[in-house]
């Protein structure tokens, strides 16, 4: 094979392999069609209102958080308006839920026909949830608070009631529909679908609050700053992501019939971060909910609601930071404690007659792979934390606005979700020919 | 004429939730990554999902053109 350039020639490979092109190509179709309904308003928005009134507050803080997850689509009033936070809120919710109710737990154990069902129970709420956000959506367009300091009529036809039900069916359908579209990426294309799907929304409003930050300074020096200072990020979120510990194994040897099985010695690799970007989207969404829950307010004179927006709007005051960081060290422990089992572990070994060198098999290595676990964590949790606030005090300082396209959590969500598609690519390369993206 | 379109709108919007709910949740989403272990199982999808497919994207486009044309009749409506 001739020597091509390495990147380009990778991807010029996953596109030669028949297989991988049509999964490639279904990702992207569902991608367009995700986007193109972001863009559709439900029926019975008037159009040139929201448009108006959107650019005026484009750059508030708390709408910079809301824009984010839902891409732009939530405040224009779009068929998928509600995007993927009802199920990711869904599926929190329901994680939590296992933890509490026993009954739940026992399905879980159950092994594959009770995650089906506890899936199935996900969906529901997501349902539910979406209904519930829809109708609090059209109530808000209906009185004109949904964006705040802009008086101008959302709707076509503020009075009727009909209206209203058109626009909660219209967007709970939208998410149902999005919720398709996730599971179909998930089964047949490439990646988990969900995070796919929260990447695009992330990667959209990415140019555009780029930009926003050259307008608003109108420096090119501090434009180019952020870029600088965002492909640094970029590169020390790769490098912690990639790093891991090797706990060596051993096998032993040992005969099946007449064939020789194992002698071989590998590792167990455990990450830095083993839990992914999953805390961080956890958490943001978590202190997302206040935020928008202090919409519903429209008076915005009570003092739950002032205490909302002083101190969990935005990210600017040290409390929100401290809460922040409080909530993805809790979840990257607790997710870490549900998908990475040592006493799964310790057992699967001792079955194949492998051992850690030093440590005995059994509860020995039980306790050493979660004493391993505990402390390695550590690091990854505090680095989820800190990567996510860097950015917020470095950009407090120049007195940039806090959607900061380099913003902790997007940044995070963006490399995450594309290493590990790239990595799924290549594992699915690897099949055919051992030149990947990575090396 | 706007009415047609809304109740078409309103019938096609339940019956997609209705479909979608159908599926069988392969798994996707977050709870996947939720120490589901491989959750998909092997071969193909059975005649009947992949006709709920079919239904479930006949529905979908429906859908869609109904809420594209309520939005241009509005649209010239006001």
């Amino acid at each position: 094979m001739k020597k091509e350039d390495q990147v380009l020639g990778a991807f010029a490979n996953a596109f030669r392999t028949p297989d991988l092109r049509r999964k490639l190509l279904f990702v992207l179709l569902i991608i367009v069609i995700f986007r193109l309904g972001s863009q559709i308003p439900t029926p019975g928005v008037h159009v040139a209102n929201v448009q108006t009134c959107f650019r005026q507050l484009e750059n508030d803080g708390l709408y910079g958080l809301i824009n984010l997850f839902s891409g732009g689509a939530l405040l224009q009033l779009t068929i998928f308006a509600l995007g993927i936070m009802p199920y990711i809120t869904a599926s929190i919710i329901l994680q939590l839920l296992v933890v509490v109710i026993p009954r739940l737990e026992t399905l879980k154990k159950e092994g594959q026909a009770g995650q089906t069902k506890i899936t199935q129970y996900t969906r529901y709420l997501t349902l539910a949830l979406a209904i519930l956000q829809a109708t609090g959506i059209s109530a808000l367009a209906r009185n004109r608070t949904l964006l705040q300091g802009c008086d101008q009529p959302l709707l076509h036809n503020e009075d009727s009631l009909m209206t209203m039900l058109i626009m909660v069916i219209t967007m709970t359908a939208g998410t149902a529909v999005i919720m398709w579209l996730g599971e179909l990426i998930t089964d047949r294309g490439i990646g988990n679908g969900m995070s796919i799907l929260i990447f695009t929304q992330v990667v959209a409003t990415f140019p555009a609050s780029l930009w926003a930050v050259k307008t608003s300074q109108d420096s090119w020096w501090i434009f180019g700053t952020v870029i600088v200072i965002g492909l640094v990020l970029v590169a020390a979120v790769i490098f912690i992501e990639q790093a891991q510990r090797r706990i060596p194994v051993q096998y032993a040897r040992r005969m099946v019939g007449r064939r020789m099985f194992g002698g071989s010695s590998t590792y167990i690799p455990l990450k830095v971060n083993q839990a992914g970007i999953i805390p961080v989207i956890f958490a943001s969404s978590l202190l997302y909910l206040p935020a928008l829950a202090a919409q519903f307010d429209q008076s915005g004179t009570s003092p739950v609601t002032n205490f909302i927006a002083t101190y969990l709007v935005g990210g600017s005051h040290p409390l929100y930071m401290a809460i922040y960081f409080g909530l993805i060290i809790f979840f990257t422990y607790f997710y870490v404690s549900i998908t990475f089992n040592p006493a799964e572990v310790a057992d699967n070994m001792k079955k194949y007659g492998g051992f850690i060198p030093g440590i005995r098999a059994g509860k020995p290595t039980e306790e050493y792979l979660s004493y391993v676990l505990s402390r390695i964590t550590l690091p990854g949790a505090l680095y989820l934390g800190l990567i996510s606030l860097v950015p917020l005090i470095a950009f407090a300082l120049i007195n940039a606005n806090q959607n900061f396209p380099f913003g902790g959590t997007s940044i995070l969500i963006m490399v995450g979700v594309a290493l590990d598609t790239v990595k799924q690519i290549e594992s699915q390369l690897q099949q055919r020919n051992y030149e990947g993206f990575l090396r | 004429m706007t009415t047609v379109f809304t109740v078409l709108l309103i019938l096609t919007s339940l019956l997609l939730i209705l479909l979608v709910l159908l599926h069988k949740g392969r798994g996707g989403g977050l709870s996947d990554m939720f120490g589901g272990g491989v959750s998909s199982g092997l071969g193909g999808s059975s005649v009947a999902e992949r006709n709920l497919d079919r239904i479930t994207v006949g529905a979908g486009v429906i859908w869609f053109a109904c809420i594209i044309a309520l939005g241009l009749l509005l649209k010239s409506g006001s």
